[in-house]
């Protein structure tokens, strides 16, 4: 419960996450290699992150360094008022690019597997899991084996058992990044639909720029290695975001002014 | 075709090998001497397992076949586990491993002989020794078989080293440690077969080796079904755990 405390410490001062100047040197076979360079940024609870950049910008590493999983060289990473040297599931859900299903469990067992390691009985953890199921419109599938599974649904699965625990922060690795192009749009639909029943914090990373606009309250932008935040931008787009907007100005000038950024710091 | 015509046209086949192994030498179109009718070769296979030297053999063979599938196995699991797991000892055993892998093991059959001598302990040995390489090889692959976002996503949710050695090496690792046992079983029962023909005074394939010299064919095709018989019915119960274990593999 100590991050309850936390979390309305990091509600006062207005951050969930707050990053501040990290950079990242990793050990490579002709001495170190800069990942990242003096990166900052606050995101307040409860909004939607995206984070877009080129391929090995380093915000896959950076989006494991907030999940406890990877170390940084230097400065500060804070999730809820506090720093995180390693996973915590009470705090951060993690949701991977491809799903990453266990395939010898059932989308049950599947969901149930983070409360499963707190050695949770089967029929709390049943209880758990089956809102979670329904909440991604899975209801039904329970189950099912990831290999009798559509590449949507599979992310849907991977979704429920990020959030299966509750954790205010959600950080996601490009989820979508294998879906073929219309079951992207419809993920992306479906995430918003679910975050906005859950108030979560949620950190994206994709490389879609239309994914981005249509998901984000603020895109920031990444430069290639050594990753550096180049842009931050507020997508004032109102909610519900509709498929619509995608044809408005207000849409294009937003996705054209990150394509700009990209392009510029090649 | 649907799964009756299947075990229909099995049937039929084994049922034309067999009346053909009947009627072939009792019609003259092979030598009699050389292929004894089945039906001769059947009431030999009766005769014989009822003599208490063959009862013997059959036990001494089996013996030496689980003591030496009960060394072998964890020597060879382990060392497998500790080339896949740490990359430094990967790198430098693995190629060498390779080379050593690629030699046929019965050249060094006169070495265990000096060595052991030509009793249980040899055949054990011998077994044991072309059995770990297998075991080995098939252990490296199935550690390098578990997929590292499985760890990763394990991680993320807070899971400890033994929870996931537990909850994701093992069951990822199921269906190919059972494939490589099977397999293994198969390299432990001809290492001791040959083991047992090169040079020996007892078991199974002794006595196989022995028939064949003094020229007993109908002896010596008994011995081939009773060990032919052991050996599938391993290979099945095997094969049918493992396919209990990997109902998720597509």
């Amino acid at each position: 419960m100590q991050y309850v405390a936390d979390m309305k410490a990091a509600q006062t001062a207005g951050a969930a996450i707050d990053i501040d100047r990290v950079s990242h040197v990793y050990a490579g076979p002709e001495g170190g290699v800069q990942a990242l360079s003096d990166v900052s940024m606050k995101v307040g609870a409860g909004r939607f992150i995206v984070i877009v950049g080129p391929s090995g910008c380093g915000k896959t590493s950076l989006l494991m360094m907030m999940a406890g999983l990877r170390d940084h060289t230097e400065g500060r990473i804070h999730v809820h008022g506090a720093p995180i040297p390693k996973p915590d599931p009470e705090r951060v859900g993690v949701i991977f690019q491809e799903a990453s299903l266990f395939p010898w469990l059932t989308t049950f067992d599947n969901i149930e597997f983070p409360l499963s390691l707190r050695g949770m009985s089967r029929e709390e953890r049943r209880r758990r899991s089956e809102p979670m199921l329904s909440l991604v419109g899975l209801t039904g599938f329970g189950e099912r084996y990831p290999h009798e599974l559509s590449g949507g649904m599979k992310q849907r699965v991977s979704i429920a058992r990020g959030l299966v625990q509750d954790p205010p922060v959600l950080l996601m690795d490009e989820p979508f990044a294998a879906l073929d192009e219309q079951t992207r749009m419809t993920m992306g639909h479906e995430l918003l639909r679910i975050w906005s029943t859950t108030n979560k914090t949620v950190v994206f990373i994709t490389h879609s720029l239309t994914e981005a606009v249509y998901l984000a309250d603020e895109v920031y932008v990444m430069s290639p290695r050594p990753g550096r935040m180049i842009d931050h931008i507020m997508v004032d787009l109102p909610r519900p975001r509709t498929y619509e907007m995608m044809a408005t100005d207000t849409f294009g000038r937003l996705r054209d002014r990150i394509w700009q950024q990209i392009r510029k710091s090649h | 075709m649907k799964r009756w015509q299947i075990i229909l046209v099995r049937m039929a086949i084994l049922a034309l090998v067999l009346g053909a192994w009947e009627l072939a030498p009792r019609m003259g179109f092979v030598n009699p001497m050389l292929l004894p009718p089945l039906s001769e070769v059947l009431a030999m296979l009766k005769t014989q397992i009822a003599r208490p030297v063959v009862q013997e053999a059959i036990m001494i063979t089996a013996l030496e076949v689980i003591v030496a599938f009960i060394i072998a196995v964890p020597i060879g699991a382990a060392a497998g586990v500790a080339i896949a797991e740490f990359p430094y000892a990967g790198a430098i055993f693995k190629p060498m491993l390779f080379y050593v892998f690629s030699i046929p093991k019965s050249i060094f059959l006169p070495m265990f002989i000096l060595i052991f001598g030509i009793g249980f302990q040899q055949k054990v040995a011998y077994a044991a020794f072309t059995t770990a390489f297998v075991v080995l090889m098939s252990a490296t692959a199935a550690v390098e078989s578990v997929k590292s976002d499985y760890i990763l996503v394990a991680r993320s949710f807070g899971a400890t080293p033994l929870q996931i050695l537990r909850r994701v090496y093992v069951p990822s690792m199921m269906p190919v440690l059972l494939e490589t046992l099977r397999i293994s079983m198969i390299f432990n029962f001809t290492g001791v077969m040959i083991a047992e023909m090169y040079a020996s005074r007892t078991g199974i394939g002794h006595l196989i080796s022995n028939w064949g010299e003094n020229f007993q064919m109908p002896q010596l095709f008994a011995g081939v079904i009773m060990l032919a018989v052991v050996a599938i019915a391993f290979n099945e119960t095997v094969r049918f755990l493992e396919a209990r274990c990997s109902t998720w593999r597509t």
